[in-house]
């Protein structure tokens, strides 16, 4: 039982890449979506999806290091 | 197999300050002594001012007006800097003022970045123990000294610490210089509100200020320590499987499969690497940019 804390970590990885993949499809689906409706508007739709697809890879960052920390403090 | 986790951990951490590369006194209670990952900042810093600074200094003291060889490239990337992050965000007024601090930030995290994926210290490694005939035994050999701890100062919290603080101050400026000092804070919640919404909306933004720099930090430091303990968890497969199978000849046959697969992610690491530069400096310039043009 004492290395319980391994399956927490293993199933919050899990967690962190399924909400996060499932973030950046949809951003990803929905500029590629804008693109091929306006290809004109592709130097603004990039720049539009830059900012929170940063955002979002921040909250999955922080979610792996905490994850990393239960690993090396127990 | 016991030995793959410290392993992974002891490449990427910085080098115990027990046992320093120079030694230096402790003053205020700080120790000021030279450990693995300044003597990286170091090298980084004279290496951006050797590539960016003197050949620009060069060009602008020159009678060109057309850049040739590598200040064509140093032209390019910022230019790019100005128009494509800095200008949208900050706006025309401000953007000579705050280009500088924003080109600062990228040429730095770029350049430390980039030299964690060179292995310079491991090849010179090799050089000492097998040309020099050094033993890894040797503490006090200079370049064994170097082999402790990993090579991207980007990777260690407290370099990307100390760069989103300068970030955090700087928003502040900006706000101060565009606004006023007490028209800044004036300006982090909205007016014209129902005074029961001020007493939610008022301390979220104060931790959002906290929040900004914080996030900052976690998101260059993780990610470029993220990318070297995936190389190394799949090159330490090898190990891992001939101890499992108890075979050698497992562990050369799983090479096959490691070696291209690390190759492959040293691939990723250098979009990353790029890709990291790029967002610390649009974040900065996006959070420097919300405190001069007040949406509210």
């Amino acid at each position: 039982m004492e290395n319980l804390h391994l399956f927490g970590v293993g199933l919050g990885l899990g967690l962190i890449v399924i909400g996060a993949g499932l973030g950046i499809g949809r951003l990803a689906a929905s500029a590629a979506e804008g693109i091929a409706r306006q290809p004109e508007a592709s130097d603004k739709i990039t720049a539009a999806v830059n900012l929170p697809l940063f955002l979002l890879e921040g909250v999955a960052i922080l979610g792996e290091v905490f994850a990393l920390l239960i690993v090396l403090m127990k | 197999m016991e030995q793959v986790g410290p392993n992974i951990i002891h490449h990427v951490s910085n080098s115990d300050i027990a046992h320093p590369i120079i030694h230096l006194p402790t003053i205020f209670g700080i120790n000021f002594s030279v450990s693995k990952h300044v003597f990286m900042l170091w090298m980084v810093a004279v290496l951006v001012a050797t590539a960016v600074i003197i050949p620009v200094r060069k060009f602008l003291g020159s009678e060109r007006s057309v850049p040739r060889g590598w200040m064509n490239a140093i032209e390019a990337m910022v230019q790019f800097i100005r128009d494509v992050v800095v200008k949208p965000n900050v706006g025309p007024k401000w953007v000579m003022t705050w280009t500088p601090l924003i080109l600062t930030f990228f040429f730095f995290i770029l350049f430390a970045n980039g030299i964690g994926l060179i292995p310079v210290f491991d090849i010179l490694g090799a050089f000492n123990r097998f040309i020099l005939q050094i033993p890894a035994s040797n503490n006090h050999n200079f370049i064994n000294m170097l082999l402790h701890g990993g090579t991207t100062v980007t990777g260690n919290f407290n370099v990307t610490a100390g760069l989103a603080v300068i970030t955090f101050f700087s928003i502040i400026i900006a706000g101060a210089k565009a606004h006023g000092f007490i028209k800044h804070w004036a300006n982090l919640v909205p007016h014209g509100l129902a005074w029961p919404v001020y007493i939610i909306l008022i301390p979220i933004e104060i931790i959002g200020m906290f929040v900004k720099p914080f996030a900052l930090t976690m998101r260059l430091a993780a990610n470029m320590t993220g990318g070297h303990i995936a190389i190394l968890a799949i090159l330490s497969f090898m190990a891992i499987f001939a101890e499992m199978f108890h075979s050698t000849f497992t562990g050369i046959g799983l090479a096959l499969f490691s070696v291209p697969m690390a190759t492959a992610i040293s691939g990723l690491e250098i979009i990353v690497v790029l890709v990291q530069a790029y967002v610390f400096t649009l974040l900065s310039a996006v959070f420097i940019g919300m405190a001069i043009n007040v949406h509210h």
